[in-house]
């Protein structure tokens, strides 16, 4: 008979083994976030914005890796890079607005150059110092440009025009060679044509990034959403297949969504994006947060930063084809926005559920065993996604994700374990 | 009460009726035509964005699907200034900005325990609204809520 537990069934492992399940302390302790950004955040390539943020010659766009303030410029030869947004005078931040042109002059500086307002000392796009306020009067000999220029990062522009930066200069692969494979599913649809972002905003939200990307990686919660419920669940809905590749990605397969069955919903098929058959929708989920979701005719990405343990901020971006005429892109926006935007039915529901969980979760909890284990032969139901991104996230971390205080053992050597 | 006084009204009634969650009476405030969005500029992406748009029978039905998604019940209150009023040479139409902004009082959107009764700013912008004027009654044609908040967290089901 079904019956309520105590503490000590409570805390007991759950009947999975130990890859099936994880425990709560991960989503909410200090010393692993930490030790995450350390592991993790500062070695893996991570998309940080789309090259149509910063279209043009001296344009430049800011974000952060793992803490550090990272700037993006183009410069006149078109190349897009990276470098941290720092000052090498006095550390201060370079440049603070989001996005912008440096084609025009600042307060401190000129045209063209990239200049911090402290004190005025000035970078080309290409990182290079090239001015240093009253140089030889405080410096005389002792200093020069040459040897003040920014911290460069490596940056690439892949997969229809995502800009990924590492922090890590001894990463020894391509950002192709970091996708494993688990980008060509949407390749041949996002690299026909050039896309634009139309959509951007991002949220805060009180739980941890893995809970966020938990929430990418499965379908099973689709019973929070009345909108994938009507339009989905049906046997080729639950046939689609959840598939991983090396380095913690995963896919997950389509289907053709049944948009019409949602009441003032219709079909996206007359704008599709190039090579995806109507109304299918993948999914492609990155580790350690970044999450490629193609509906037919709009794209969404999210990307995490982990703020805290128990803080992420996602931002939501939403893309379409740079060649969309105005009623297209219209359609694309209303696609996006009427699930995934701030107001949207789907997006809401899943930030809800996120924040219930870290609502729960709190770091001195007594533990919760986080359940990965249902097996349906790895189709949309199946937790093998998250099996597959813990399993990642142990090897990175030395840490077993079921108990995080033992070091990371590969299932297969802990089952050999367990039945010998 | 004159036409200028007609498109106040109506503004203040479009927010007492949503913070009610009468989307109905909401709704009769506006014209058969009308047309509803939430945009924001991103100075980011440097671009307008749409957030969220529909016409009457569009936001109604979307009104009614509530029931069936699950939702923030954390009420939200609409407080509004009307800046101008501007009518058209005809004097059948009319324009109006207003000023927006919309607390939220935490219910069951987080732990409800600590949080429930909490209020806080959800977001802050502009209505910009378009009637018809006819009888003295101000109908809503057009609702444009263009917001400076783009950073809305769990965001919400309610229009604006």
């Amino acid at each position: 008979m079904a019956k309520s537990r105590n503490h000590e069934q409570w805390t007991s492992p759950p009947p999975f083994p130990q890859d099936e399940y994880v425990d709560s302390r991960i989503y909410s302790d200090q010393e692993i976030f930490e030790e995450e950004q350390e592991k993790i955040f500062k070695k893996a390539w991570i998309p940080v914005c789309h090259e149509s943020e910063l279209p043009e010659p001296y344009d430049f766009r800011t974000t952060t890796i793992a803490k550090e303030p990272v700037i993006l410029t183009r410069a006149k030869d078109g190349k897009v890079r990276a470098f941290l947004n720092v000052c090498p005078h006095r550390g201060n931040m370079l440049e603070r607005a989001p996005s912008g042109s440096f084609l025009d002059g600042s307060p401190s500086g000129n045209p063209r150059h990239i200049t911090c307002m402290f004190h005025a000392w000035q970078f080309d796009m290409k990182g290079r110092c090239v001015y240093i306020s009253r140089q030889e009067e405080g410096y005389q000999d002792r200093l020069k440009k040459q040897q003040m220029g920014l911290r460069e990062l490596k940056c690439e522009v892949y997969f229809g025009g995502f800009v990924w930066v590492t922090l890590n200069d001894q990463i020894d692969m391509t950002v192709e060679e970091w996708s494993a494979g688990s980008l060509e599913v949407l390749k041949p649809s996002l690299d026909e044509e050039p896309l634009e972002v139309f959509h951007y905003h991002k949220a805060i939200i009180p739980c941890n990034y893995k809970l966020w990307h938990d929430t990418n990686c499965e379908f099973y919660h689709d019973f929070l959403h009345y909108h994938n419920r009507i339009t989905g669940f049906n046997d080729a809905y639950f046939a689609r297949k959840n598939t991983g590749f090396d380095n913690g990605h995963i896919n997950v397969g389509s289907f053709e969504v049944q948009y019409d069955n949602y009441e003032g919903s219709h079909s996206r098929e007359e704008i599709s994006f190039p090579h995806l058959p109507p109304n299918h929708w993948y999914m492609i989920d990155m580790f350690p947060g970044v999450n490629f979701n193609l509906r037919g005719s709009s794209l969404r990405c999210d990307i995490m930063t982990p703020i805290g343990p128990n803080e992420v901020m996602i931002e939501f971006r939403g893309l379409g084809l740079k060649s969309d005429d105005a009623v297209t892109r219209r359609s694309r926006v209303d696609h996006h926005n009427s699930i995934w935007g701030p107001f949207g039915r789907n997006l809401h529901e899943d930030l809800l559920a996120v924040t219930g969980q870290g609502s729960a979760m709190n770091a001195h909890a007594e533990r919760r065993q986080i359940l990965h284990g249902r097996h349906e032969n790895e189709t949309i139901h199946d937790e093998n996604g998250m099996r597959h991104f813990y399993e990642e996230w142990g090897r990175w971390m030395d840490r077993l994700p079921s108990n995080p205080d033992k070091p990371f053992v590969e299932p297969a050597a802990a089952s050999s374990a367990a039945a010998g | 009460m004159s036409s200028a006084d007609a498109v106040r009204d109506s503004i203040y009634r479009s927010c007492m009726y949503k913070d009610e969650m009468k989307w109905e009476k909401w709704l009769d405030l506006c014209d058969e035509d009308f047309q509803y969005s939430i945009t924001a500029y991103s100075p980011e992406i440097r671009n307008d964005m749409i957030y969220l748009s529909g016409n009457r029978e569009e936001m109604l039905g979307m009104m009614k699907m509530l029931p069936k998604h699950n939702t923030d019940h954390s009420p939200l209150k609409r407080h509004c200034s009307v800046y101008v009023v501007e009518f058209e040479a005809d004097g059948s139409t009319a324009t109006a900005v207003s000023s927006i902004v919309v607390y939220q009082t935490q219910l069951d959107g987080i732990n409800s325990h600590v949080d429930a009764g909490e209020s806080k700013v959800f977001l802050v912008g502009r209505y910009f609204d378009k009637f018809r004027v006819t009888d003295g009654v101000a109908k809503f044609i057009e609702r444009e809520v263009k917001l400076d908040t783009r950073k809305l967290d769990k965001g919400s089901h309610y229009p604006i």
